[in-house]
């Protein structure tokens, strides 16, 4: 293929020459030439006539780099020319009696100008790439030495530019390069198609074969005759280049091979029209085509089928052009719909053209082409329509290949569509994740989204009337994958009584699907990933009581972490908005639970798996990454991180701060949520505090206030513009939740308030309270009262004042300092006792040997009596 | 334990050099100067050279210059000394480098590069002082510039390089007398102490009621804060010592019952009339634990030891406060019901 583009490249002379061409390029000739070689031994030829060939043959190519500037690919061609040139010497010896011959000296003169031409041409010198303008100057280098040799012949050449010969010249320069260009190109085809045609295809293809391959010698061979005749031609005109008598005879030639030139070009012509034909229809169809018309009679069931086979066999095969095999498919499909092999045969070559499109993006990894994935979709569709169509047909894997019946119903097909769905959909997620998620292609791709699902609810109908319990679960699977992340608001409006309840929502297809799985499944992994999509989907649509007794219900918080990744990628997406549900139920605690692990590595991108952290000192291999990057979630599945973040943080604030204002100076004070803290910490290590820009900012502002008991100022941090547009506006229900989050703040703030400052207190009023927290007296009342059954807050209500009267006995500040103090050196005097235990342990212990040691320490204590006195006294105790 | 420090501390060697140190009120004054200016900038400590001479047992500090601060590498430390020496020595100021300053927030001067300067200081030259100066407590009236010097206990262990236990035992250094404090007087000429005088009766006379202030509460919390730290770190010390007794010992055992088993063995081939089996295996079976350094805690020791007594003489001070507090109620009342 690509040896036919680079040749094909090379008569436009278009500047898009890639590197591959360039590097392609010098190799093309010998190809052909060898190829020649070896198949047209039939043909003889004197040494002159091939010396002379070849010549030509590098100085047309030299001509065409020329045109196309391609000065590298030169320099190697001259290079060649030149040892042509050697090799051709003693021919040249022979014929012309060491006269130069006339094609040579004149291509030496026309790539001599050439290089002073673009070696004067400063500005296109600049212009060249590196490696070209590098040949450039090798090449002229080359060339000037080169051309010494020749100066003689070179400047007769140029002194006497020969009237008639440079007509001829002009004339022939004229198609020449048209010819010149073509020449190669066909050689190459022509030569180089059967071959490949036979690599390509089995040997039980070969009695198709000799007619076309004969025919396409033939017509090279033509070609040949047609160069060596031109070059007898030229050679002659080297011959008698001074011949001015014969005039006449050149012209009679010049008519004549005009006549030819005209003749061949009209064979160029027919010859294009039928190879272009060829082309249009990949490089294929020539070996299909005989195939189909030569038997064109006798196509029956068991040739196609065989023809299946033969195609089919190829796969998977190095050699194998991929995309060949698909356009094979679909000629063979075109070929059994013409001749109406019923609809088995087409199943089974639908099967085998979506197989093959499967097989055409070797890597698995990477995603595959846009046009051979709307192919595949239709492919697919097709299929099933027909497999709809037609009830009687069986398609399993279980069919072997003997018991494949094509000819009449029932049929049988050997396949499973199933997989195919299943390899089709990870495709799709594959497809998708390539795309940048913020281009339109990505929405393109995102369109078809509704034609897989349409798919898989065809692929559903037809298990359903045909497959197995097992099968039906994977597919039920499939649809709730596709199914669990969608936001269905009639959920929430039937459960508002908005919409009847014979509605079917997305929640009722969920509870049909999963309970099916749940009831039949027999693998394990298919009923985790099942539960997990579904406690999703309710907490998606706020059913929070469903979602967390599904959760509590299924245990999975103990076994998750045996799964496998995907699943636990799921998994963690399911907290997230187990979570998310949770905090618009108000349950803060449970929301701070659900998050807290997924918060707490600081990585949440990586757990929800909707994107990579950058590299940092090789943490993973290549080989990891490349898996990793496979588990990625395709953008419109992500969920949003900072509204996850703002939600987590919220609801951290929100239990720390009065937390943390209820056991200031409790020694054994633990974190509840280490992000928080840390958020809090660095912005308190800030010399200067600016106003709130970030997400994070706002809440540990927030978080401030509320230590300070401003609930309003709070509330403002927390449900402003900024933040409604980055956070709050992305639920559902946004108004509900500002309503809740305010709700809340209130309540805490007020809590803080009589942690922090309840030792300025005698008594306070719950009236006054209320005001200052815009609260209803009974919420005001029914928090105290909480506080003070916790023992959270020393102090007692009095009602016919409504107030609450403080017990004062909580220490003060320096008396908890004082306590902790105590509390700290009991720890190390009870350390440091240990360390006295063990001595005297090992006091008694000590053997024999290490007396003289022990005599050491002794004298020592000796002199120091005072200190070590007590101690004694102490041991003396023990005893 | 507070008063085993204290005592042993305020008495200077017998055998020292140097009995006081003497300074100049010019030096106090760039002293303090450059330390307050240091602490209001940042947090870092001050550092500083002193200048002066040493006459018969008196150290005298007549001038000072401070360090730069380590903002660029580019300057030589000892080459800005030096040069700032001979500078000073042209405008005739006593140019012998008798010791350095630094500034300290209550007691936690007390530290490893403290030591460690200190100890080159000495060796190089002999009658050196480190001064202290308490930025935080002199903010709060109470002028507080200290000299040390470390003992002779100290220099050895530090020659030694060692702070394993056993040295520490021998050297019978510890944390108490690691340092000793030399009695520091500040000195000003006659001149001087006319004008101050002067000033003094220039100044209004105070009313009296601030010298009641008691501000016990956040003095108090922030010292027991920092001793707490302390006490938390030593505790930490003392857990790794521990470790490290355990350590020993297991292996102590395991040596005994491999020897035991080596003997017993012995006892065998020297039955079957075989050479017996060297003992001194064992030294390679078992390599002894590396002992933790004790200098660290010794350190963290001496500085819980400053936090104590500056505890106790704050809340001596106090406790008297109140006292009189008590007593001027007392009396104001009587005055009132009379």
């Amino acid at each position: 293929m690509s040896r036919f583009f680079a040749t094909g490249g090379s008569d436009s002379d278009s500047d898009s020459s890639s590197d591959e061409e360039v590097v392609q390029r010098p190799t093309v000739p010998v190809y052909t030439f060898s190829d020649d070689e070896e198949e047209i031994k039939r043909v003889v030829r004197s040494t002159k006539e091939k010396r002379y060939e070849e010549l030509t043959n590098l100085i047309k190519q030299i001509r065409n780099f020329k045109k196309i500037k391609d000065m590298s690919s030169m320099l190697s061609s001259f290079e060649d020319l030149q040892k042509a040139y050697v090799k051709a010497l003693p021919v040249i010896q022979k014929e012309e009696n060491g006269q130069t011959p006339r094609f040579y000296t004149r291509c030496l003169v026309e790539l001599e100008d050439f290089i002073n031409e673009m070696w004067e041409d400063r500005e296109g010198r600049k212009n060249l790439s590196k490696n070209n303008s590098k040949s450039l100057a090798s090449m002229r280098q080359k060339l000037r030495k080169y051309v010494k040799e020749f100066e003689e012949d070179l400047t007769k050449f140029r002194a006497n530019p020969d009237m008639p010969d440079d007509e001829e010249d002009e004339e022939k320069r004229d198609p020449e390069p048209d010819s010149d260009s073509e020449v190669p190109p066909k050689a190459t085809i022509k030569t180089s198609k059967p071959a490949e045609g036979e690599e390509g295809e089995s040997s039980s293809d070969s009695d198709d074969w000799p007619s076309d391959s004969e025919s396409s010698s033939a017509s090279s061979e033509d070609e040949d005759k047609f160069q060596t005749m031109r070059e007898r031609f030229l050679k002659r005109n080297t011959e008698k280049e001074e011949d001015e008598e014969k005039e006449k005879k050149k012209e009679e030639r010049r008519k004549e091979r005009k006549d030819r030139e005209k003749r061949r070009k009209k064979e160029d012509e027919e010859d294009e029209e039928g190879e272009w034909e060829t082309v249009k229809g990949g490089m294929a169809i020539p070996s299909e085509k005989p195939k189909m018309f030569a038997k064109d009679a006798e196509i029956d069931l068991n040739l196609v089928i065989k023809k299946l086979n033969e195609i089919v066999a190829a796969r998977g095969k190095k050699r194998t052009d991929r995309r060949e095999q698909i356009e094979l498919l679909h000629e063979l499909q075109a070929v059994a719909d013409q001749h109406q092999l019923g609809p088995a045969v087409a199943v089974k070559i639908k099967f085998a053209i979506i197989s093959a499109i499967f097989d055409y993006n070797p890597k698995v990894s990477d995603a595959m082409k846009p046009e051979y994935w709307t192919r595949l979709l239709e492919r697919m569709s097709e299929m099933l329509d027909m497999l709809q169509n037609h009830g009687d047909i069986l398609i399993s894997e279980s069919v072997t290949e003997e018991m494949e019946r094509f000819d009449e119903p029932p049929y049988r097909v050997r396949g499973c569509v199933l997989t195919s769905l299943e390899r089709l959909d990870d495709e799709f997620i594959k497809l998708l994740k390539e795309c940048d998620p913020h281009s339109n292609e990505y929405v393109e791709r995102l369109k078809d989204e509704a034609k897989v699902s349409a798919i898989i609810d065809k692929v559903q109908k037809h298990l359903e009337l045909h497959g197995a319990q097992s099968e039906l679960c994977r597919i039920y699977l499939r649809k709730i994958e596709h199914l669990y992340y969608k936001f269905d608001p009639t959920v929430l409006q039937q459960k508002n009584g908005e919409i009847k309840l014979t509605v079917v929502t997305s929640m009722q297809e969920m509870e049909r699907l999963c309970k099916y799985i749940y009831a039949k499944d027999g693998t394990d992994r298919l009923r985790t990933r099942a539960i997990l999509s579904h406690i999703y989907h309710h907490a998606l649509h706020d059913n929070w009581f469903q979602a967390r007794d599904l959760v509590l219900m299924s245990h999975l918080q103990e076994t998750i972490q045996h799964s496998d990744p995907s699943t636990q990628i799921l998994y963690n997406r399911t907290m997230a908005h187990l979570g998310l549900c949770a905090f618009r139920h108000a349950n803060i605690k449970d929301a701070h639970n659900c998050l807290v692990d997924l918060m707490m590595t600081g990585k949440p991108k990586e757990l929800l798996a909707q994107g990579l952290l950058p590299q940092r000192q090789h943490e993973r291999s290549k080989e990891q990454e490349k898996i990793e990057k496979q588990r990625q979630m395709p953008f419109h599945m992500h969920i949003n991180l900072e509204l996850l973040e703002c939600v987590y943080l919220v609801s951290a604030m929100l239990i720390e701060i009065p937390y943390m204002a209820a056991h200031e100076f409790d020694a054994r004070r633990r974190m509840i949520s280490k992000t928080f803290y840390q958020q809090l910490r660095s912005s308190e290590r800030q010399s200067l505090v600016g106003p709130p820009e970030s997400m994070r900012e706002h809440v540990v502002a927030a978080a401030k206030a509320m230590r300070n008991g401003h609930w309003g100022a709070c509330n403002n941090f927390i449900i402003n513009e900024k933040m409604n547009t980055k956070v709050w506006d992305l639920f559902y229900q946004a108004d509900a939740v500002r309503a809740m989050l305010t709700k809340l703040i209130k309540e805490e703030t007020l809590r803080t308030y009589l942690f922090t400052y309840s030792h300025v207190y005698d008594s306070i009023s719950m009236s006054t309270l209320a005001e200052m927290f815009e609260l209803d007296k009974s919420v005001v009342h029914s928090i105290i009262s909480k506080m003070i059954i916790n023992e959270e807050l020393m102090a007692s209500l009095d009602d016919p004042s409504q107030t609450v009267v403080m017990h004062r006995s909580e220490p003060s500040r320096l008396q908890s300092l004082a306590l902790q103090l105590a509390d700290k050196i009991n720890n190390f005097v009870d350390s440091n006792e240990r360390i006295l235990e063990t001595k005297q342990g090992n006091f008694f212990l000590r053997s024999a040997n290490q007396g003289a040691f022990r005599g050491d320490r002794q004298n020592y204590r000796a002199g120091n009596v005072q200190d070590w006195s007590r101690q004694r006294r102490d041991n003396r105790r023990e005893y | 334990m507070a008063t085993r420090g204290g005592p042993s501390r305020r008495v200077p060697e017998n055998d020292s050099t140097i009995a006081y140190v003497q300074a100049d009120g010019l030096a106090v004054m760039k002293i303090v100067k450059h330390c307050h200016e240091e602490a209001a900038s940042n947090m870092d400590i001050a550092q500083g050279a002193l200048l002066g001479l040493v006459v018969d047992n008196r150290l005298e500090i007549t001038n000072c210059f401070p360090f730069p601060k380590h903002t660029d590498d580019t300057m030589d430390e000892e080459e800005y000394q030096l040069a700032m020496m001979r500078r000073l020595r042209r405008v005739n100021v006593d140019h012998f480098h008798v010791g350095w300053y630094q500034s300290a927030d209550v007691g936690n001067f007390l530290s490893l590069p403290l030591l460690e300067s200190q100890y080159h200081y000495q060796t190089s030259i002999e009658e050196s002082v480190v001064v202290i100066y308490d930025s935080q407590k002199s903010s709060r009236g109470f002028l507080t510039l200290k000299a040390y010097r470390l003992t002779q206990q100290a220099i050895e262990m530090y020659k030694e390089g060692e702070f394993t236990p056993e040295t520490l035992l021998k050297l019978k250094v510890g944390f108490e007398n690691l340092f000793v404090e030399v009695p520091f007087v500040i000195k000003n000429s006659a001149l001087t102490n006319i004008m101050m005088s002067e000033l003094a009766e220039m100044v209004p006379e105070e009313q009296g009621s601030k010298f009641l202030d008691l501000g016990t509460a956040s003095v108090l919390e922030g010292q027991l804060r920092c001793l707490m730290d302390r006490v938390d770190e030593l505790n930490q010390e003392a857990i790794k010592f521990n470790r490290y007794q355990q350590l020993v010992s297991r292996q102590q055992q395991d040596k005994h019952r491999w020897l035991q088993k080596r003997s017993q063995e012995n006892a065998a081939r020297a039955a079957k009339d075989e050479l017996p089996l060297p003992e001194e295996d064992v030294n390679k079976l078992f390599r002894p634990h590396p002992v933790p350094p004790r200098l660290n805690p010794m350190i963290i020791a001496g500085q819980i030891n400053t936090y104590s007594q500056h505890i106790s003489q704050f809340c001596s001070q106090s406790l008297a406060k109140l006292y009189i507090t008590q007593a001027l109620q007392n009396a104001k009342e009587s005055k009132t019901t009379i």
